[in-house]
């Protein structure tokens, strides 16, 4: 199936208000794929030069977040943005790329295979006009229309300076949420994260300060118990983290709690444990890991 | 004037033959025994002169010599003490010397003549009914005889019944009432439903089985539930743990009638208590408990040598303790259920009190177990002091009727694969019959937790007691993932 294709100005119906709203919207937006998708949503972005932290981190946060619904906006960079798509296509969640280039172009080139999914599927939009190829200024102008587009922007890992601390900067600018995962004080990657923090950003270190962060800024993560995206394999595996994730218990606790009995959740305890997505603690409760 | 009369002195769980020789010659009055016996058996020579006397028999006024052959072996005890009294009557022509033919006697007297019981009459039965001879004792010999069936016995309560040629009863073959009185029911028990899921676990495989928790969490409660879920012993069972209760001197009735041991030495115990000691030897705790439940109560606060003292009867099912008499084996094949508390405090993780633990005395209190003796134990729970609430509210639950009745189907089924417990790794998984996938899930989860070698097979054979309470051939994920539960982390 060929992928839409559409021009949005700015005076259109279909133009996100969002972005209309910011300082300076582009003029016309370019772009494939489905145009309800650049409504309120969830930036991810960090650094091309992800560490393994970096990476882990942003596919746990934008695969959760994606999972409960929010639609994950990047800019399809190496690194955490790529990842930040990955993660929100394999949740089968919604996610749209911003390209600094025209929305036709496959660029980075290793991002090819998500762009070409995200045209037909999800949605991939640009400024620059069709068939543009990438510049270093676009960049940075692309990272605006990323910040104006999300309701929230989540970074990851950010250097300083880098691309990714200008994306928040804009998002300051446009008024938006900015939430930051804070890093290792030693790492370079993480010195522009952890500023972020410093000036007031909000630090996100689970699951639940992401629920509670989304929704102060107006999101709405799924609260239904269709949460077994972190296991597939075992049924009782949604409920179970979900409960898990809100407090750590016991066994015949959450038994009763769950209705079900002991010993059906009891092996569906140890396969999440074995998953490495529960712990058991030395006194006996489970918790998420 | 001469005469013979047989008995026996236990050796281990055995009653070895010995034969009482009296000679009674004239010269000077004199009464002494010969043949290693030990104090209570030179102390029959009073008990002896005095029983006779009070029975108004007479007591040789000449020199009398006692001789217990085989004469290098050590005797012990008090059951010397009827067939002394018998040699010496009939050596004196007093009794028919018909009395003491073809048989073999034992029992302690009083000094008025009345024989009293003596530990180890069952060990003496089976002996009588190996060497073809008739039981002369007590009227603690009845419930012995009939228990091994099909021996001739006599009952004296009182030497001077022996006066007359009495009549042998032949014992009728063995046939074992069942058990009437009650044992603990797990209906009893609120809540716990894992614990109770382990302890059906444990019973179903023989696994021995540690329960962790803060005081009051119900560990001792549980854990005496734990012979009310396993099948009544079968009638070699039952023989072979009232031998060792025999011995030692403990009522055996309740075995004999099919109820599992179940015992529970105190922490403070010594190694001679737990594995067997003493001068002479007496059974321990471990043997006590053969076929039965081995409860250990507040596992850490045991001495090390005691905890260490049982890696053998773990391993072998039996103890071997050499003394100066020589070699004695005792059985010993029990299930062992040991509680503990998480830390010295005992409140680690408790939902009200706050533990005051150290984390170094946490671990120091842990390691006083000792790898090797944890490495025997398959099977680990944390057990929590339920909300009252909740004891109120908790509905009916499970019998141990209800639970036996899956632990015996179970064994039975696991019997009839021929499964052996001790199945070496390389063979592990196909003798278990574990399929594919579970096989990966326990490698998998083995290197992420870093488990040993050992931790793989405790999982596997804990997952095959699991299919086996599922009456499935093969082991699946989903018991691999039960078993995994079952893990021990206190180490």
């Amino acid at each position: 199936m060929a992928p839409t294709q559409w021009e949005l100005q700015l005076s259109s119906p279909d133009y996100p208000q969002a972005l209309r709203d910011t300082p300076d919207p582009p003029k016309t937006l370019h772009g494939f794929g489905d145009v309800s998708l650049l409504g309120p949503s969830l930036a991810v972005v960090g650094s091309r030069r992800a560490t393994p932290y970096g990476i882990a981190c942003t596919r746990r946060f934008a695969g959760w977040a994606a999972a409960h619904g929010i639609t994950i906006v990047s800019g399809a960079a190496i690194g955490c943005d790529l990842q930040a798509h990955q993660a929100a296509l394999d949740a089968d969640g919604r996610t749209v790329a911003v390209l600094g280039c025209g929305a036709d172009v496959d660029y980075p080139r290793r991002a090819r295979e998500v762009l070409s999914r995200l045209r037909t599927d999800h949605a991939v939009v640009a400024e620059a006009p069709w068939g543009c190829q990438p510049q270093r200024w676009t960049f940075t102008r692309r990272n605006r229309i990323i910040a104006g587009l999300a309701s929230a922007v989540l970074v990851v890992e950010a250097g300083l300076p880098s691309g990714t601390f200008s994306t928040a900067d804009f998002a300051l600018a446009a008024g938006r949420e900015v939430l930051a995962v804070p890093g290792s004080i030693l790492s370079p990657e993480c010195r522009g994260s952890n500023r972020l923090i410093s000036q007031g950003a909000t630090p996100i270190t689970d699951e639940s300060e992401l629920r509670e962060a989304l929704i102060s800024c107006g999101l709405s993560p799924f609260t239904d118990q269709n949460e077994c995206l972190f296991d597939p394999s075992s049924p009782g595996g949604g409920p179970l983290l979900r409960a898990l994730r809100a407090d750590a218990m016991r066994p015949d606790d959450l038994a009763r709690a769950l209705k079900q009995d002991v010993v059906t959740l009891g092996r569906n305890l140890a396969a999440l444990e074995a998953d490495g997505l529960v712990v058991r603690y030395r006194d006996g409760r489970y918790g998420v890991a | 004037m001469h005469a013979t009369v047989m008995t026996a002195t236990l050796s281990g769980v055995e009653a070895l033959p010995v034969e009482v020789q009296a000679d009674v010659t004239s010269g000077l009055p004199m009464f002494s025994i010969v043949g290693l016996g030990d104090t209570a058996v030179q102390e029959a020579r009073e008990r002896v002169r005095s029983a006779i006397r009070a029975s108004g028999l007479e007591f040789p006024n000449a020199r009398v010599i006692i001789n217990l052959a085989p004469a290098p072996l050590r005797k012990h005890g008090t059951g010397f003490d009827l067939p002394i009294a018998l040699a010496i009557l009939v050596a004196t022509r007093q009794i028919p010397t018909a009395v003491v033919q073809r048989v073999a006697a034992v029992g302690e007297l009083s000094l008025d003549g009345s024989v009293r019981s003596v530990p180890g009459v069952l060990a003496h039965a089976y002996a009588a009914a190996r060497n073809d001879l008739a039981l002369l004792g007590p009227s603690c010999i009845l419930p012995a005889a009939s228990a091994v069936g099909g021996v001739r016995y006599r009952v004296v309560n009182h030497i001077r019944s022996l006066l007359t040629e009495g009549d042998y009863t032949i014992a009728p073959d063995a046939s074992l009432a069942s058990d009437a009185t009650s044992v603990p029911d797990l209906a009893d028990v609120a809540g716990q439903e894992s614990a109770k899921r382990a302890l059906e676990v444990a019973a179903a495989g023989g696994h021995n089985l540690l329960l962790v928790g803060p005081p009051g969490s119900g560990k001792t409660m549980l854990a005496r539930r734990l012979c009310g879920i396993l099948p009544p012993l079968s009638h070699d069972e039952r023989l072979e743990t009232a031998l060792v209760h025999s011995v030692a001197g403990i009522s055996e009735e309740a075995v004999l009638a099919g109820r599992r041991p179940f015992r529970s030495p105190h922490h403070s115990s010594s190694v001679g208590g737990l594995v067997g000691g003493g001068a002479p030897c007496r059974p321990g705790e471990v043997s006590l408990a053969h076929n039965g439940v081995l409860f250990l109560d507040e596992l850490p606060e045991f001495g090390p040598a005691a905890l260490q003292s049982l890696r053998q009867p773990l391993e072998d099912g039996t103890v071997t303790l050499v003394r100066v008499e020589g070699r004695v084996t005792y059985p010993a094949r029990f299930s062992l259920i040991a509680a503990m508390n998480p830390c010295p405090c005992g409140y680690l993780g408790d939902s009200e009190r706050m533990c005051r633990c150290s984390e170094a005395a946490q671990s120091r209190y842990v390691s006083r177990i000792g790898g090797p003796l944890l490495d025997r134990i398959d099977m680990q729970l944390r057990v929590d002091r339920i909300d009252p609430q909740q004891i109120m509210e908790a509905g009916d639950t499970e019998s141990s009727v209800i639970v036996a009745r899956r632990v015996a189907a179970a064994r039975e089924f696991a019997l009839e694969h021929n499964r052996t417990f001790a199945a070496p790794g390389s063979r592990l998984f196909s003798e278990y019959a574990i399929q594919p996938l579970a096989r990966r899930t326990i490698e998998s989860y083995c290197r992420t937790m870093h488990l040993s070698g050992r931790a793989v097979t405790k999982l596997a054979r804990v997952a095959r007691t699991i299919a086996d309470i599922e009456l499935t051939d093969t082991v699946s994920q989903d018991h691999v993932y039960e078993a995994i539960r079952f893990r021990l982390d206190v180490s």
